[in-house]
């Protein structure tokens, strides 16, 4: 779905709205954890499932304050998204872990609620990322290495022996799509120590609508990330336009 | 007013939410299709080779474009006049004329005529390279094998349909070792209870364990030979290395889209018990008949260190085959109504090289000629025992 004409101006103009004079300028540093999901449909593979796998992200949050409840933020990030396929029953010990990195562009709107120094805050906004690189750790059954002499019948390993890889990931120009957007929401709190800084802390979920691969068969299956993830970070005012009591 | 803000901003942001996504549709097993209407069989086997054919990355075949081009006319036949069940066998034909995969075969449930469909075969015939099939083992133990030293046996125990594995070993000047066999089961017959294959390869094995002084060289006979089972690759050439021998790699899918592929893994032969290195001359005889099998155990020659090929290109049909669920990918059945017969990884040599329908060229070309062969011999044979002298 294309993002509608009339919704992005809506967004602007509410932005534009909230914009006042006591602006505030911070930017900090901040990582998180996160658990990303494949959200695909491959239930014509037997024994075949895909699971979501932990990843970490680092980033410099960017924020512009314009009044006590709004801000705009960004935070620059390099954020892993990874995921595994695993096959069960007599495959089972076949997998592959995929490690993927980007690098992510996020344009949030900040609501921002509660006391003076505490504050809770709800995100929502958009995002682009850049698949940077991956790398692929899994055990393969390798038909040309049979096993000799092996007697047991219940596993797919005693009939052709493991194969074990841990490499980096070949993009295939034709296929892979490292253009990623998609939408952000976040829910967080903050808290100023002084007049200066201010920590905080947020869960997030970073919902891709652009498929990994490019459009490039007929009955395409599409393949999207989902990140559940949550973030700690410091950020630094600049320009203090109030006093904390 | 602040309130009234956070309610805009949440309805605003909440109203970009909705799915920007595709939808994930249902996608279903070839074999699970009903295959009521052609329509139903051209979705079945289209999705089918989407999914599960591994040759993907190679071929030039426009597949999406045959999409487009048969569906409509797939859905205007009837699955109830044979007249129709006819012409869609021209239809698959059509579609599949160009892939590599020279394993490709496509066997209907129904009884039609003239329903072969082999790329690979129809490509030969039509570029007029096919000749006759034959196997040579039987004329090169009459007229060049030490008669003292020829053994012969058929595997009467594994045989199935009536097709038996037969095998002939002997020398050729009292050192050099031959084995010629007409296909790849080699490892069931030596393992099974006496047969004549086993007494061939009891031989042929004790020989390579313990080669006499002045041992010159082995020759391996696979033309005519159409393969077989895979484990025969380390049954045979197993006994002729001493530590793992890379001869390539494989890979197959892992996962639905038509370039969804695992990484390469190595293709290896492992020693067998006792195994001693072959350090003399070991040729592969080849021919156009060479097929699956017989190429690996010809690459497999070919990648010892003294390693030759000789006689004619192989078939070029190197990918290995087992059942789908296995490798998630190669033959399948459609809709109750085909069987794609067809390779299950994707197999590359180690020079890098995919002769996935190119066929695996001999070191010494030396074309077979029936006037040559009857006038003069089997010259193949005779340019494999010069590289031993």
């Amino acid at each position: 779905m294309q993002l509608s004409v009339v919704k992005i101006p809506a967004l602007l103009i509410l932005i534009l709205a909230c914009i006042r004079c006591s602006a505030q300028f911070s930017a900090g540093i901040e990582g998180g954890y996160n658990k990303n999901y494949l959200v695909t449909n491959n239930s014509n593979r037997a024994f075949t499932n895909y699971f979501p796998l932990n990843g970490f992200n680092i980033g410099v949050p960017v924020q512009y304050q314009f009044t006590e409840w709004f801000a705009v933020v960004t935070d620059p990030s390099l954020i892993q998204k990874n995921y595994g396929q695993e096959r069960s029953s007599f495959f089972q010990g076949v997998y592959q872990n995929n490690y993927n990195s980007y690098l992510q562009l996020p344009l949030t709107g900040r609501i921002l609620f509660g006391g003076k120094r505490l504050k809770g805050f709800i995100d929502a906004g958009i995002y682009g990322s850049y698949w940077l690189s991956g790398k692929i750790k899994g055990v393969n059954a390798n038909i040309l290495d049979l096993t000799t002499n092996n007697t047991a019948t219940n596993s797919i390993f005693d009939y052709q022996n493991r194969y074990g890889y841990n490499e980096k990931y070949i993009f295939d120009k034709k296929k892979d799509n490292r253009l990623e957007y998609g939408w952000i929401a976040g829910l967080g709190a903050g808290y100023d120590i002084t007049t200066r800084y201010h920590v905080f802390a947020e869960a997030r979920l970073l919902y891709t609508f652009t498929d990994q691969q490019k459009n490039y068969m007929t009955n395409q299956m599409p393949r999207y990330n989902s990140t559940y993830g949550i973030n700690a970070g410091i950020m630094y005012h600049f320009h203090n336009n109030r006093t904390t009591k | 007013m602040k309130a009234k803000y956070l309610l805009l901003f949440v309805v605003l942001t909440a109203s970009f939410f909705p799915s920007c996504r595709k939808d994930l549709k249902n996608v279903e097993t070839p074999e699970n299709y009903i295959g009521g209407t052609f329509d139903e069989v051209f979705e079945a086997f289209w999705n089918g080779m989407n999914a599960n054919y591994v040759f993907w990355s190679i071929e030039t075949t426009d597949w999406d474009n045959m999409y487009k081009t048969y569906k409509p006319i797939f859905a205007k036949l009837d699955i109830n006049k044979t007249a129709d069940a006819q012409k869609s066998v021209q239809y698959f034909r059509a579609m599949t004329a160009g892939l590599k995969d020279s394993h490709y075969d496509l066997s209907f449930v129904s009884q039609i005529s003239d329903s072969n469909v082999s790329p690979a075969y129809t490509r030969k015939l039509n570029a007029g390279i096919l000749r006759k099939r034959y196997v040579f083992y039987s004329y090169d133990a009459s007229y060049y094998l030490d008669s003292a030293s020829v053994l012969s046996g058929h595997d009467e125990v594994n045989a199935s349909n009536g097709d038996t594995t037969e095998a002939i070993t002997g020398t050729i000047g009292g050192n050099i070792l031959y084995l010629g066999f007409n296909k790849f089961n080699l490892k069931t017959a030596y393992q099974s209870a006496d047969n004549g294959v086993k007494s061939v390869l009891q031989y042929f094995i004790n020989y390579l364990h313990n080669p006499p002084a002045g041992f010159k060289g082995v020759i391996i006979d696979v033309r005519g030979n159409p393969g077989g089972d895979i484990s025969d690759l380390n049954f045979l050439m197993g006994n002729m290395v001493s530590d793992k021998l890379v001869i390539g790699a494989t890979r197959n899918k892992n996962g639905n889209g038509r370039l969804d592929y695992t990484p390469w893994a190595d293709a290896l032969v492992t020693p067998q018990a006792d195994a001693k290195a072959v350090t003399v001359p070991v040729v592969a005889l080849t021919d156009i008949w060479s097929t699956s099998m017989s190429e690996l155990t010809a690459m497999a020659i070919h990648a010892l260190p003294k390693g030759h090929t000789v006689g004619e290109k192989t078939w070029g049909a190197n990918g290995p085959l087992t059942s789908n669920e296995i490798l998630n990918g190669g033959q399948f059945s459609a809709a109750g109504f085909l069987s794609v017969y067809t390779s299950s990884a994707m197999f590359r040599y180690k020079d890098g090289k995919i002769y996935e329908g190119e066929g695996f060229p001999p070191d010494y070309d030396v074309p077979f000629n029936i006037a040559d062969f009857q006038n003069t011999g089997d010259l193949q044979l005779e340019k494999a025992l010069s590289l031993m002298k």
